[in-house]
């Protein structure tokens, strides 16, 4: 609030210069009669020649040899194969939203990729089957270097001096770790562009605060709208560009607020502008992005048993017939489960090693297609009546026409391959060894009558006493056992090696309801013709699959807790405490190693502990009623640094809420703002020096950045250095490149190529850290030498 | 806030309208110090004659309900099962352990000494009292908490200027609460909790009044000291406590913020006003907690059921624990148990079970409780004569021997390998395998010296005092357990790794030897084991921290019906039945009085969007207040009622643990501040017969709905379909 009100303080027209004797510096005399953000218009005609020169630079710097190496790098082992699972239609599923992979996918279509590639680990050759990685590269990598000429206009926009718009666009440009990651495929050039383009929009509309419903105005606006749902169509990180918007819009609508001159139509016309532009087109553009996705795939694919069986009809090769409505006494049934993706209940020959030593009852998922499903004997159950007991001795009843199950009816399970039927008792389940869980297992055989303990009573989840029947597909159903009152239970806790991994049957007391909830996919029944009434899924809307998909990728998302070798967490960014290996060459050459710049990385740190001391002591001083920081020059230079300290803070505090695993590229976006922060600081800084000193300064920075690049750009381009080099750039213990390996390439070159059948063999591991360890050696004992 | 800030600087101050007697202006400041304001002040908010009069009524109707049938129910109720448990082991003074803090547990242990009891009683869930327990008295003790709350309610209603039949509303809600009403009745920290909750809202409201009129004056150093005092009191009794204490912190950072940009003040007044907040709500709450856990210490000297969650020093020092038979010094053959020196850290453990993971052999883990599986052997090496020689031995363990280590129950050895922990895949599994003949280099354990208590400089182990590392041998990790907790087969325990790259500063990779058993060598005596209060009250702490944590929900199972969830409180959608429900017994039923709770939820509504409003139109340059102090009270009011809400309710969302309907009692309290003052203040804007008839008429539903509901807290023996007219929610478990 505080913050806010500083905005709000705004420098009254001409109080500033009496106080600071400027140098002619034409574009500040500009500024200081405008009150808010300096507007960048009337346009400067030489911005355009600077952002087309700056785009040429960014060009060769960022394309430089993106041909190498001709290798699956890092992640392009799922970005990629996500691309050839759009070129199949498969359907699968991920943790983003579509639009990056769309673009990779668009990009492998253009460059006439046929999908047959499947890039299964790190290192496995491109050249070979003629993938087009080159092109696929190439678009993402386009993106990448947008982003510099989106920097310059950003910061012009914002209303710093040309020095200092063109160094951010030249710090961006050299900053090693937005090169790497844009010039593979993968989605964070897209993420980072469109985030950079959002916010290039907005600081636009920025400049038309007193030319309100103009068209600038109104372009501007819906175009930072549409931005932000191409960014939130990239991942979800844009959530947080959201929340930049949405704060920096109601600051926004504060002032118009504040200023009694606006009359309440008019300050009510502003919100509703802002609101269909804000709210309306980024959830368009999101929700067709989604649309588009769907269509790419329509067939049945790898993540199809992540969804509802009803999603699932809608996929080719995956429907599941129309079934027979009714069930009754002696229909052959498959139950599946609802909440896992486990599949159908399911029992085979084989028995549990311990508890009762009876047949194991698991849930087993299909694959493929009906025909197969149905071949699947192993998943079929006989729905019987329950035994009677006639003077002490027990009978089957036998079924002799057809009779309708209603909720509460007791019936057996007979499994329809071994005769046994479902069956549960006071011993406890096999893998989940609680008091919670009985065991449930297949007992008896044809001709054996069994006991009470195969009585089940079925259920409906919600009783409906207008509709008691069971019926197929349409009625969620339960389980009841009716010596132990527990229920027929199922989660994703797999069986070992003698269940064969299926998935963990048990008969729970008091188990989630989610969880003991079953359907009856198939029905047939031998008194029921082909004629008989047939139910089967609806087919969903696209706003109930839009919401499914989004529960799984949540659920996906969340679960992606395990670690691995070169996560990290968010406390570790900022002073880019370690890198991620990439790539390691398998031939002893060069590696690619993701690692910032560290003179533009540790500036832009430093930047924002010099700005949130710069708003400690302003509002201090504010305060006190002195108000140096809130009039005059320093006031407007660093106008923007709120918009852009915010920025950074939305991108990067709210990783420290999520308990998934993270990795240093997350940083990415916060980076960008707070390289941006640190050229407005040093715009505040070197204002007063006049354009030809700030000029001066703005080159010594920018050549010590680039000079670092230089350094350390054969870790980003994969390209060979000598083992001196390598260790130069060896500052902190954990920066884990290796170096030892490069002087290694001569002398054992013999050995290599002797022992590069059995490096083969195992190139496809998907770790990368199964490729830091060099291929081939493994006798050598050298692991990593970082590790002692 | 900014309307704040703006009004508060455009207003000049005037008497207020509602003239009340000036107090002579030289009594308001201290005489010495401060500058004597230009503006007179009203002390419109001191309690008068008439009001110690309501006070008076309503304790007096607050015991009567507090006690009114207290001992009817003669049998265990609720969680009565935990608290009476924990006062016996105050009576009897062995060492427990349990998630909450101490302060209110040990009233309850003093309500039990006042009862004449004797410890003895198992406090079985639903048993009936024994003759020789007067359970009566420990409740009351408890009652008269609960009953402190409702002339609390109304005395901070006047402080916080509500007019007086709204000051009157307040305490009537505090009194005719079902829910409040109900869980006061019981040997439980609950009443301890919301008393000192209540009483630290009153200390604020009336300190910030001095801090308004007479800062440094005598009054205002009892306030603040008040103030921090209880803060200190009410986090000793549940860590809900801290809650208040952000409440009080967030106020005072606004506070002194403003002071800040008070020009007029001295530099000096203001650092004193720094001084003085220090001492009084930081350094005093926190001596407040420290003091009792110190007094939790000094009763509990015996050695009982909560051993294990402390230091192997702590429980040395303990009556009863049989630690001081130890020898000193560790040789080969001797039987040792090894205890984790992270904070909280439990004793290595391993038992016939195995991962169903990895290498799939038998699981090595860390555990509290204490049994046979905790048992190790220490052998010698495979190629050392006399590997396989059971014999103890008075060859000594030093600084670098290599050891294998048996498990004593199962004769495996403690085993690691290159193969992923079950949980934290990054670190290598650590697990038993083979015997004592049979077995490979990965047995071999190298034993590093870190220091020791008493003897830092000798090569030798020796048993307690000595931290030491274990390494293994061919991979060169180090044995570690943290907090991570196995999943259901591995029965909840916590995770033993080996840690590569192992950090050698980290207190996870480090042990010492807790028992151990060896007759060739001599005894050790007492005096060789000394602990630090500090220590043994972090290691508490954080014990208490972790095991609050793992009280997570089971995911596979539906939600026991006494669990509820944060989302089901505000709207009241959950009761709780405290007892069994047979139709003849004494059954209480823990619902809140729906007018107060709904109405309270809705206020809270209400109130943020009149405060929104204010703001809007505060930003429109459209004055609302009469004075500055008019707006100041109000933001008060509402930062009291609202954040102190949010701030007791909040944090609920995010705690993974499981949530009982109690659990929002704090909360309420705020909620109900938030309420009154919404009345007020809606009705401030009406003339002043409109203004308390609808003041009134809300008390009048408050009455009558606690008439109408009261059975559930005084208790009731008849069925509950009885009552079906008051199961007016579907989701109400009244009766099923």
């Amino acid at each position: 609030m505080d913050m806010d009100n500083l905005r709000q303080r705004k420098p009254r027209v001409g109080d500033a210069d009496a106080q600071f004797p400027l140098n002619a510096d034409d574009e500040l005399k500009d500024a200081v009669p405008r009150i808010v953000y300096r507007p960048a218009k009337p346009a400067d005609g030489t911005n355009i020649y600077i952002a087309v020169l700056l785009t040429i630079l960014a060009l060769v710097v960022r394309l430089y040899k993106i041909t190498n190496p001709a290798e699956v790098v890092f992640d392009e082992v799922h970005f990629g194969g996500f691309a050839s699972k759009y070129i199949n239609g498969k359907f699968f599923m991920d943790v983003h939203p579509p639009l990056g992979k769309l673009l990779i996918a668009a990009s492998g279509v253009f460059a006439g990729f046929d999908g047959s590639f499947d890039f299964k680990g790190i290192g496995s050759d491109y050249l070979g089957p003629k993938v087009p990685y080159v092109a696929m590269r190439f678009f993402p990598g386009l993106f990448g270097v947008l982003l510099v000429p989106i920097a310059f206009l950003t910061m012009k926009n914002l209303g710093y001096s040309k020095p200092s718009a063109i160094l951010a666009a030249l710090l961006v440009t050299f900053e090693n770790g937005l090169v790497t990651q844009s010039r593979l495929i993968l989605l964070d050039s897209f993420l980072v562009f469109f985030t950079g383009l959002t916010a290039m929009m907005w600081s636009e509309f920025l400049t038309y605060q007193d030319d309100p419903f103009s068209l600038g105005w109104f372009n501007s606006l819906a175009l930072t709208g549409v931005a932000l749902g191409l960014t939130l169509s990239v991942k979800w990180v844009g959530l947080f560009l959201v929340a930049l918007i949405g704060l920096s819009t109601i600051q926004n609508l504060w002032k118009l607020l504040g200023d009694t001159r606006n009359s309440l139509t008019t300050i009510a016309r502003h919100f509703i502008v802002r609101a269909i532009c804000l709210i309306v087109i980024p959830m368009a553009v999101y929700m067709a992005m989604f649309q588009v996705h769907f269509w790419a795939l329509p067939n049945s694919g790898s993540g199809s048993s992540f969804m509802s069986p009803e999603f699932q009809a809608t996929l080719k090769g995956n429907e599941i017939a129309a079934t027979i409505k009714q069930v009754g006494y002696g229909s052959k049934v498959y139950f599946r489960h609802e909440a896992t993706n486990g599949g159908y209940l399911h029992s085979h020959k084989s028995t549990y090693p311990g508890g009762s030593k009876q047949q194991q009852m698991t849930c087993y998922p299909f694959r493929g297609f009906i025909d197969e499903f149905l071949a699947d004997e192993n998943s079929g159950f006989t729905l019987l009546p329950p035994l009677e007991v006639i003077n002490g001795t027990i009978i089957e009843t036998n079924v002799t026409e057809f009779k309708r199950i209603k909720h509460g009816d007791i019936i057996r399970l007979e499994h329809a391959v071994t005769n046994k039927r479902l069956h549960s008792h006071d011993i406890r389940a096999p893998v989940t060894d609680n008091e919670n869980h009985y065991e449930a297992s297949g007992y008896g055989a044809a001709g054996f009558t069994g006991d009470t303990n195969d009585h089940w009573r079925i259920e409906q989840l919600e009783f409906d006493y207008k509709n008691p029947w069971i019926d197929a597909i349409h009625t969620p159903i339960r389980l009841v056992h009716v010596n132990l009152g527990c229920k027929l239970f199922s989660h994703s806790v797999k069986l070992p090696e003698w269940g064969f991994g299926q998935q963990e049957v048990t008969c729970a007391k008091n188990g989630k309801k989610r969880l003991t909830t079953w359907r009856i996919e198939y029905n047939e029944n031998p008194w029921l013709d082909a004629k008989a009434e047939k139910v089967n899924y609806q087919r969903p809307s696209f706003l109930k699959k839009f919401i499914e998909i989004h529960q799984t990728m949540w659920r996906i998302n969340a679960g992606l807790t395990s670690s691995h070798p070169f996560d990290s967490r968010p406390d570790s960014w900022p002073t880019l405490k370690r890198g991620i290996s990439f790539w390691t060459s398998k031939k002893g050459g060069g590696q690619i190693y993701l690692i910032g710049n560290p003179v533009i990385w540790y500036s832009a740190t430093l930047s924002l502990l010099v700005y949130v001391a710069f708003e400690a002591v302003s509002a201090a001083l504010v305060k006190r009623g002195i108000k140096v920081t809130t009039t005059g020059y320093i006031a407007q230079a660093s106008q923007g640094g709120w918009f852009l300290f915010l920025g950074w803070f939305l991108h990067y505090i709210p990783f420290f809420l999520m308990a998934r695993q993270l990795f240093l590229h997350h940083y990415f976006p916060a980076l960008y703002f707070s390289i941006l922060l640190f050229c407005a600081i040093f715009d505040t800084a070197t204002r007063r020096l006049g354009t030809a000193t700030q000029s001066l300064a703005a080159l010594f920075v920018a050549a010590a950045a680039v000079w670092m690049f230089y350094e350390f750009s054969p870790l980003t381009y994969g390209t060979v250095m000598t083992k001196e080099h390598c260790k130069r750039l060896k500052w902190r213990s954990r920066w884990d490149f290796d170096c030892n390996r490069i002087g290694r390439k001569v002398k054992s070159s013999v050995s290599q190529v002797v022992s590069g059948v059995t490096g083969g063999a195992h190139g496809g591991g998907a770790s990368p850290v199964a490729e830091a360890v060099p291929a081939g050696g493994a006798v050598a004992p050298v692991e990593n030498p970082d590790e002692t | 806030m900014d309307p704040h800030d703006g009004l508060r600087k455009r207003a000049v101050a005037d008497i207020s309208e509602e003239a009340a007697p000036l107090l002579p202006e030289t009594d308001l400041y201290d005489k010495t110090a401060k500058p004597p304001r230009t503006t007179p002040k009203v002390f419109t908010w001191q309690p008068t004659t008439r009001d110690y009069i309501i006070g008076a009524i309503f304790t007096a109707l607050a015991l009567w309900t507090r006690l009114y049938k207290i001992k009817w129910a003669d049998y265990v109720v609720w969680d009565e099962a935990h608290f009476g448990k924990f006062a016996s082991h105050y009576i009897k003074r062995d060492f427990y352990f349990d998630v909450h803090p101490p302060l209110g547990k040990m009233l309850n242990g003093l309500a039990g000494v006042m009862a004449g009891y004797n410890g003895t009683f198992e406090f079985e869930s639903g048993h009936k009292y024994p003759e020789e327990i007067n359970y009566g008295v420990m409740r009351i003790v408890n009652a008269l908490f609960g009953a402190g709350t409702v002339p609390l309610a109304y005395y901070t209603g006047i402080h916080l200027h509500l007019s007086r039949p709204a000051a009157v509303l307040l305490a009537s809600m505090a009194l005719l609460d079902v829910a409040l009403l109900c869980i006061s009745r019981f040997i439980l920290l609950d009443s301890m909790l919301l008393f000192f909750t209540c009483l630290s809202v009153y200390t604020l409201v009336v300190f910030r009044n001095y801090q308004k009129t007479a800062p440094f004056s005598a009054q205002w150093w009892f306030w603040i000291f008040a103030t921090g005092l209880t803060l200190g009191a009410c986090a000793s009794v549940k860590w809900v406590g801290f809650f208040a204490i952000a409440l009080v912190g967030l106020h005072t950072i606004e506070e002194l913020w403003d002071m800040f940009g008070d020009l007029k003040m001295p530099p000096t007044t203001y650092v004193q006003h720094w001084i003085a907040r220090i001492l009084a709500l930081i350094v005093t709450p926190i001596a407040v907690y420290m003091f009792s856990f110190w007094l939790h210490f000094t009763i509990l000297n015996r050695s009982g059921p909560g051993d294990a969650q402390m230091s192997s020093l702590f429980q040395a020092n303990l009556l009863g624990s049989n630690f001081e038979n130890n020898p000193i010094h560790v040789a080969y053959g001797s039987k040792i148990t090894l205890k984790n020196n992270g904070h909280g850290g439990g004793l290595l453990h391993s038992h016939v079970q195995r991962f169903p993971t990895g290498s799939e052999q038998q699981q090595v883990t860390c555990y509290h409780h204490k049994d046979e599986n905790n048992g190790w052997f220490i052998r010698k090496p495979w190629d050392q004569p006399g590997f396989n020689s059971t014999e103890e031995t008075d060859e000594l363990i030093k600084d670098g021997s290599i050891i294998r280590l048996v498990h004593s129950s199962t004769s495996r050895n403690l085993h690691s390998h290159n193969v992923k922990a079950p949980v934290t895949t990054s670190q290598n599994e650590v697990s038993c395998y083979g015997n004592n003949t049979v077995g490979d280099r990965n047995d071999l354990w190298k034993v590093e010296k870190v220091d020791d208590t008493v003897d830092s400089k000798g090569k030798e182990i020796r048993a307690l005092t000595t931290r030491l590392r274990l390494r293994h041998l061919v991979t060169g990790c180090l044995l570690r357990s943290h907090s991570v907790s196995l999943p259901q087969w591995g029965f909840k325990q916590n995770e033993v790794v080996c840690e590569k790259k192992g950090d050698p500063n980290s207190r996870n990779n480090m042990w010492n030897v807790e028992q151990h058993f060896n007759e060739k060598l001599p005894m050790g005596s007492k005096a060789d084991f000394k602990t630090s209060f500090i220590k043994d009250f972090i290691d508490l702490n954080v014990a208490m921290w972790t095991s609050n944590n793992a009280l997570t929900p089971d995911p596979d199972k539906e939600p026991d019906a006494l669990t509820s969830a944060p989302y089901q409180w505000p709207l009241m959608l959950v009761g709780l039945r405290m007892c069994a429900w047979g139709d003849s017994d004494v059954k209480f039923w823990l619902i809140g009085n729906p007018v107060i709770w709904w109405g309270s939820t809705a206020s809270i509504v209400i109130i943020s969007l009149v405060f929104f409003v204010y703001i809007l139109r505060a930003q429109r340059k459209i004055d609302d207040w009469k004075t500055p102090e008019s707006w100041d009270n109000f933001w008060f009011a509402v930062k009291v009622g609202v954040i102190g809400w949010v701030l007791h309710y909040g944090p609920f969302w995010i705690m993974g643990r499981v949530t009982y309907l109690h659990h929002y009692f704090p909360a309420l309290y705020f909620a109900m501040i938030a309420f009154s003052h919404t009345v007020d203040h809606i009705g401030s804007k009406f003339p002043k017969l409109i203004h308390y008839a609808l003041v009134l008429a809300v008390n009048i539903a408050v009455i009558a709905n606690f008439l109408y509901f009261k059975d559930f807290a005084f208790g009731f023996n008849t069925s509950a379909f009885g009552y079906t007219g008051r199961k007016w929610l579907k989701s109400w478990n009244l009766h099923d």
